[in-house]
């Protein structure tokens, strides 16, 4: 499954009004839950949670990656978020964190949930993409951008 | 046996157009007598390129390969019976890697001659046309390829094999 078959405006929030790592990781839940993808909110956020005690999905360069299985999603599923001012997320590279892509995916469907990872890996490799990305306006621009990318 | 497809290999990824495109080299191996493998190659390609980003930590990349190679095992085992219920011999095979060289690689191994994958996803970006893994094994394989399309229709071939 190509990760652009995810992305649709309606998982997009450009830009997230949280300013903590736990309400940034529930702002992206409700996006979801507003995009009809899940119903119980708050087994989701404990499984995102209980992921980010084992360590900090917050990378270098401003990306985070907050993941988990769940069975409160049938597919894999994702939301993005920018945040253009940054949010205190305990990234690796202490830097506050501003592109945010929550992934959460069935336990039994292991393989598309690491190849969408392995997506975001590669295009976040692009300091250039990240940069526009950080610079986007409304969720429309995102999902033109991962099209033209 | 003689003519012009010998030996099939199948490329299972757990997609459904990949057990679409079981069912259809089942029915082609019936007709044929052609001799069918179906492979799945667990990528571990993808879980590098996610320790690497340090997307994964140790406990997940451990738990996360344990995953893969049960999905492996459980669509094998699938596609498996599928050919069992027609009356089909077929033979398994997984292997660790990035698809497309491993695809390639039991290609050569096998001496197969057919190729056959399930539809492709649509390309809807420069990146899809680098990292699509069957869109390679296209591009890669040394031997014919067949793309099954027509879901509804091949389950109807399928469903009808006797």
């Amino acid at each position: 499954m190509a990760l652009l078959d995810l992305i649709s405006e309606d998982i997009i929030k450009v830009p997230l009004v949280s300013t903590s790592k736990s309400e940034v990781i529930k702002e992206l839940i409700q996006v979801l839950k507003d995009a009809g993808k899940i119903e119980d909110t708050a087994k989701a956020y404990e499984a995102v949670m209980k992921r980010e005690d084992m360590g900090s999905t917050g990378l270098e360069k401003g990306i985070a990656v907050p993941h988990a299985k769940t069975d409160q999603v049938k597919t894999l599923t994702i939301a993005i978020g920018v945040a253009p001012s940054g949010v205190e997320f305990n990234a690796i590279d202490g830097e506050k964190s501003k592109i945010f892509f929550l992934i959460l995916a069935p336990p039994d469907q292991s393989g598309p949930h690491i190849e969408a990872l392995a997506d975001i890996a590669r295009i976040t490799r692009s300091e250039a993409f990240c940069r526009l990305l950080n610079a986007s306006k409304s969720a429309k621009e995102v999902v033109d951008m991962f099209c033209e990318e | 046996m003689d003519g012009p497809v010998r030996k099939i290999l199948v490329y299972i990824d757990g997609t459904e157009q990949s057990i679409t495109a079981a069912q259809y080299a089942i029915c082609l191996s019936k007709a044929t007598g052609a001799e069918l493998t179906a492979l799945y190659v667990v990528n571990v390609r993808a879980l590098n390129d996610l320790v690497k980003a340090k997307i994964f930590i140790e406990t997940e990349q451990a738990e996360y390969q344990r995953d893969l190679h049960a999905d492996a095992e459980r669509y094998l085992n699938h596609v498996k019976n599928l050919a069992r219920g027609k009356g089909v011999v077929i033979e398994t095979e997984s292997k660790s890697g990035t698809p497309y060289m491993e695809i390639k690689n039991t290609i050569i191994e096998r001496k197969i001659d057919l190729l056959i994958i399930g539809e492709l996803s649509r390309i809807r970006s420069r990146r899809d046309e680098f990292f699509n893994e069957a869109e390679r094994a296209m591009r890669n394989a040394p031997c014919s390829v067949l793309i099954v399309k027509d879901e509804d229709r091949v389950w109807d071939i399928f469903e009808g094999l006797v």
